[in-house]
């Protein structure tokens, strides 16, 4: 009974877990625009995060090593160094964002000023960081998060037409106002964000931090292979929720007050309320994950003690490297720069960083030194070479396509 | 520039395998492998540093520059400024390597194992000013999350 609930706990977390700012933001700003024609790409995205969540997890508790600690090892200073300098700016991207997100959710609560929330949510995110358990955190943030299965319920309400949606998810085409390269555009945005490297450091450290061992990886698979899959259905009807109220209207999603609109409209005042907690939750979360994979990356890199485990006093530099890129995530959002465009940002530079690291832990889940029995099967390595094409597409085409395409404008 | 040896003139029979020194007894070691960008951790698991670097030294009572293939020893793993000379050449000076002696290591396998703790080791005087002047002075900083 213990376990099974043991079981429930971990699906539910992952389900509430798969949500951030980026996916939020990216599935509402596509379903205005390209309605479900880009649904193939989270499809794509959540089998990528189901396989590399995986690997990593099964790497972490075999292994007993994580992710930079691997990266590290395996790439020598010089190329690891750079990974880090790459991975650990993009981590600080998101970090912002997240954060950002959290005092627009507050803002839509309150009416208060995003800036005057900032600094409150930045020092919520790093008191929960200093001062709980990591089961605690992961569990009632996820559990929270939850309640945005409300984009789900409003969906129904709003009583589409199915076949239409089915239309436009099963027989992708470009719509008539939009460019081939916006399309292309925004498909990398979805693919990033639901495949943001920093839920990899996230996933192995806190492998490491639960001391998972070998008896731990079939439950990491189940919560993984479940969860994540759940979480897609959510994007989707966050894409989709968007595409029955803006669509039509040729309204472009650019603020989160529009991105939960169609609950609104759907489910009233108490789906409002409802969809605000599942926001903060969600950002909230994931504030936590980056915070946190931030000293993960460094402190694993040049070999510090690190993990929420242990006091804070006997981790300092890595509690140090977090109180700092919080400030620096603060100071950045102080600007008045709008979280949303970090957002959009944030998860495009997520996918041309993905191959740094994925390609060091596909290595490692094959190498026996590390895994001994454990390493891939053929399958597992048949689908994470088709995905290895997938992802270094991804990152190449990124940046020029953010280029010819303004950003996706 | 080295002249180009015919095959015909060369020293040895080119098909032939070379022959193999003795095999040492015990584990054979591969410094690049099996040490450099390796994680140590002390005798309580604790992590210490990356080995950024080795020190190598000749045997006691040779002098001068190093020639051919004169065995060399470990003398210590190093960690700390020591990783940027790496990445980008020089060397620092000798005052600021950042030691871990080679006869403090247990063991060497996918992690380097120190028969130490680390609050003796000089390598992490950074952590221990972090420590007493930052984190540990910050309310809660030394009790265990709850």
């Amino acid at each position: 009974m213990k376990r099974l609930l043991g079981v429930a706990l971990g699906v539910l977390t992952a389900i509430g877990g798969f949500l951030d700012i980026g996916d939020l933001v990216t599935n509402a700003v596509v379903g205005s625009r390209f309605g479900l024609s880009l649904a193939w790409v989270v499809v794509v995205g959540v089998v990528g995060i189901c396989l590399f969540a995986q690997m990593s997890g099964r790497v972490a508790a075999v292994s007993e090593r994580a992710t930079f600690e691997i990266i590290r090892e395996r790439l020598g200073p010089r190329t690891a160094g750079a990974n880090l300098v790459a991975s650990f700016l993009i981590n600080l991207l998101t970090l912002t964002a997240e954060v950002g997100g959290i005092a627009l959710a507050l803002q839509l609560a309150s009416s208060v000023e995003p800036r005057l929330w900032i600094p409150v949510a930045a020092l919520a995110v790093w008191l929960v960081i200093w001062r709980t358990k990591f089961s605690v955190l992961e569990n009632v943030t996820g559990l929270l998060g939850l309640t945005l299965v409300v984009f789900a319920v409003a969906l129904f309400l709003l009583g589409p037409d199915w076949s239409e949606l089915a239309d436009q998810a099963l027989s992708p085409t470009v719509p008539g106002d939009e460019g081939p390269a916006s399309y292309w555009y925004f498909a990398i945005a979805l693919f990033g964000a639901a495949m943001t490297p920093y839920e990899v450091f996230f996933f192995s450290s806190g492998a490491r931090e639960e001391r998972w061992t070998v008896k731990d990886v079939a439950q990491s698979r189940v919560n993984v292979f479940v969860g994540f899959p759940f979480g897609g259905i959510l994007s989707i009807a966050i894409a989709a929720c968007a595409a029955v109220v803006f669509l039509p209207r040729s309204v472009e999603v650019s603020s989160l007050s529009q991105i939960v609109l169609p609950v609104a409209l759907a489910g009233g005042k108490l789906a409002l309320a409802v969809v605000i907690v599942g926001i903060v939750a969600a950002t909230f979360g994931a504030a936590l994950e980056t915070g946190l994979s931030s000293g993960y990356t460094l402190a694993q890199f040049f070999g510090w003690s690190w993990g929420k485990y242990r006091r804070p006093a006997q981790a300092a530099r890595f509690h140090l490297a977090m109180i700092i890129a919080l400030l620096i995530a603060v100071l950045v959002l102080m600007t008045s720069v709008d979280p949303i465009r970090v957002t959009e940002l944030s998860v495009v530079f997520s996918a041309v960083a993905l191959p740094l690291t994925y390609l060091p832990i596909l290595l490692v889940a094959n190498d026996p030194e590390y895994m001994g029995r454990h390493v891939n099967g053929r399958a597992t390595n048949a689908l994470a070479l088709v995905y290895l094409v997938i992802i270094l597409a991804a990152s190449l085409a990124a940046i020029p396509l953010l280029i010819a395409t303004g950003g996706g404008s | 520039m080295s002249p180009r040896v015919r095959r015909s003139a060369l020293p040895h029979d080119p098909s032939a395998t070379l022959p193999l020194g003795p095999r040492p007894a015990g584990r054979v070691l591969d410094a690049r492998l099996h040490l450099l960008d390796r994680q140590t951790l002390d005798a309580d698991e604790v992590p210490v540093a990356t080995v950024d670097d080795l020190e190598l030294v000749p045997p006691a009572g040779t002098s001068g520059p190093l020639v051919g293939d004169t065995p060399v020893h470990v003398a210590a793993l190093l960690s700390g400024p020591v990783l940027a000379t790496r990445v980008f050449g020089g060397r620092p000076p000798a005052s600021r390597l950042h030691r871990i002696l080679w006869r403090h290591v247990a063991d060497v396998g996918t992690t380097v194992r120190l028969g130490v703790r680390g609050q003796d080791l000089d390598v992490l005087w950074v952590e221990r000013w972090v420590r007493d002047h930052v984190i540990g002075r910050i309310p809660g900083g030394r009790h265990a999350p709850e």
